[in-house]
């Protein structure tokens, strides 16, 4: 049996994931082992121009031209994987949504902003279907290593439902609130084993809102803190902004 | 109390001590982390170790349940070759207060109960218990006098009390006694020590009062009647669900099994995480069903798995006092409120008959 064929791609985003997949380590010895990788720009020249087992999409969709060609490497992919917070949940990008694209477009382009038209950011799943989700902003390497085991033995792999908080907690971190500090870990979805966290850094939200936020609650713990609410709105659309394309 | 159970240390020596018991094993103690907060951790020498603490942010529930615990290894070759697993290594927790010793008992209670936990028995059985009384309240979370939790009873195998100038240590089994021969730092009690010593209980029931309005023994009335109090509807909007309470309490013991392959896709084992009837998965089913999706239903399963189902299984109440779940809880859900609230609806309902 010859090994899965295996592609990175890119679209909107900084390629920090991909960085992560290239500096995993040791474990990257034993991944070619078991996979064949025929395309990844960031670490090789070579292109493939047949299909895919698996794609690995990193980064948002945010003109026409990324549209047709996240189509087209779907088109070509048994599996398709959203790679990182840009490709999972619009990223950093989606914050473009918070304004007008004209005006977006000027502020990037000046007067020629019109050879450069623009969309509104989407992430993967909202412009194709997505298999695999791979959270984080960006990706935590043992959980890429999970997903890709999961890929090869034909099993899903579900992103924890619950919060940051469970997994700081079985860490004994200090509570980031005990310091004083306002941290996105209690509606942040887990997966990353609090890894800012126990490196003394605060919870950026980078991996998503959790599935069944109590979003009134929430308010009444901000307010207990004595933290405004539009400053947590707005460290929330840092990430999340795409989000309401989902409810479409 | 027998004289020669118990043993006096001086407490200039309390740093021999655990420098010498860290020669005998690994050690875990009570180490300050900042902020108020506390971790049992594995020591290199006594000056880590904070005698005076507030209860550790997880208890040391996490040494005879590990996080994240290997059960079996397995390899998928022409046959399948599958290898039961167990982890364990001698260890002395020192410094543990009697509120985290009866959590100790609770889960011993539940794992021993069939069907057996065989690693976790194996485990326990290496582990030595050092006991550290407290003299007063750690803070006003604590509820340990209502359930019992504030003296020591059973459940370790030295205990320390710290007394005006030295700390007057009860022997309470063979692995202890052996410590005390071992580190040789130990002198006999004399009576005066045990006058002593029960001067400062005598003081200290006065200052540790039953902190809930009711007692031990109304519980399971006072659960049956409240089903639908009103307080798991604030509850509702108050948490967050996130399962702080149930993974810092030292009683909780409900785990998710899950696997793991290596990358050959051959080799891999299962293991047991912690997991908490506070979070969305826990009770989801096959076909997406939620037997318990309100954050009503899951708070009051937590409260009632504390105190009624148990004390109906095994005659105890499997809430130890130690404070921990409204200590870090966001949403300052309080444990000693709840109860109040439950307590005051129920006898509302009582007048209301009679009248």
């Amino acid at each position: 049996m010859s090994k899965p064929k295996v592609a990175f791609f890119d679209f909107a985003c900084c390629e920090g994931c991909q960085l992560q997949v290239a500096n995993i380590g040791e474990p990257l010895l034993d991944v070619l082992d078991i996979v064949q990788i025929v395309e990844f720009r960031e670490v090789m020249s070579e292109k493939w121009n047949g299909d895919f087992d698996v794609a690995f999409v990193e980064g948002s969709i945010t003109d026409e031209h990324a549209v047709e060609r996240i189509k087209k490497i779907r088109e070509r992919s048994k599996i398709l994987v959203a790679l990182g917070s840009c490709a999972t949940i619009g990223g950093v990008n989606g914050m473009k949504n918070s304004f007008d694209l004209e005006e977006v477009g000027k502020y990037v382009y000046g007067e020629s902003y019109k050879f450069f038209p623009t969309l509104h950011t989407k992430a993967v799943h909202q412009v194709v279907p997505v298999d695999y989700f791979i959270n984080g902003c960006p990706i935590y390497q043992p959980e890429f290593l999970t997903v890709l085991k999961c890929i090869l033995q034909g099993i899903p792999y579900y992103v924890p439902e619950y919060p940051v908080c469970v997994e700081c907690k079985l860490n004994e971190n200090v509570c980031m609130y005990d310091r004083g500090v306002t941290c996105m870990g209690p509606v942040t979805k887990a997966g990353c084993n609090s890894w800012c966290i126990n490196n003394g850094n605060i919870c950026y939200g980078c991996r998503g809102l959790t599935i069944n936020p109590n979003t009134e609650g929430l308010k009444e713990v901000l307010k207990n803190y004595k933290i405004p609410e539009d400053f947590l709105i707005k460290k929330i659309e840092m990430y999340n902004k795409c989000k309401e394309f989902d409810k479409s | 109390m027998k004289t020669e159970h118990y043993r006096i240390l001086e407490k200039s020596k309390i740093t021999d001590f655990l420098d010498k018991l860290n020669t005998i094993s690994k050690v875990a103690a009570p180490v300050y982390k900042g902020f108020n907060n506390y971790a049992f951790q594995t020591i290199k020498s006594a000056e880590e170790v904070s005698l005076k603490y507030i209860p550790t942010v997880i208890p040391p529930k996490k040494y005879f349940l590990p996080t994240n615990e290997s059960l079996l290894e397995f390899s998928l070759g022409n046959e399948l070759k599958v290898e039961p697993t167990v982890e364990y290594e001698n260890l002395i927790l020192f410094g543990v207060h009697t509120c985290d010793i009866a959590g100790i008992r609770c889960l011993n209670m539940v794992l021993s109960d069939k069907p057996k936990d065989t690693a976790y028995l194996i485990r326990k059985k290496h582990i030595t218990i050092i006991g550290l009384e407290c003299n007063d309240y750690c803070d006003e979370f604590a509820s340990c006098a209502f359930v019992g939790a504030h003296l020591p009873t059973t459940g370790y195998d030295l205990m320390f009390t710290e007394l005006e100038d030295y700390f007057i240590v009860h022997i309470h089994s063979s692995k202890g006694s052996d410590i005390i021969e071992k580190t040789g730092l130990f002198k006999p009690a004399q009576t005066i020590s045990m006058e002593e010593l029960k001067a400062l209980r005598e003081k200290k029931s006065a200052i540790f009062n039953n902190e809930i309005p009711t007692e031990r023994r109304y519980l399971p009335d006072l659960f049956d009647r409240s089903f639908n109090a009103s307080i798991w509807k604030e509850l509702e909007q108050k948490c967050l669900s996130c399962g702080n309470c149930t993974a810092v309490c030292p009683t909780c013991y409900c785990f998710d099994i899950k696997e793991n392959v290596d990358l050959s896709l051959k080799v891999g084992e299962r293991y047991r995480v912690w997991f908490s009837c506070q979070l969305d998965p826990f009770a989801k089913v096959a076909g997406g069903i939620d037997f318990r999706r309100e954050r009503s239903a899951r708070q009051r399963h937590r409260f009632y798995r504390k105190f009624r189902y148990h004390i109906d299984r095994y005659g105890m109440v499997f809430c130890t006092g130690c404070g921990r779940c409204s200590r870090t809880c966001m949403a300052g859900i309080k444990l000693k409120e709840v109860l109040t609230s439950l307590i005051r609806e129920s006898e509302a309902k009582i007048w209301r008959k009679w009248l």
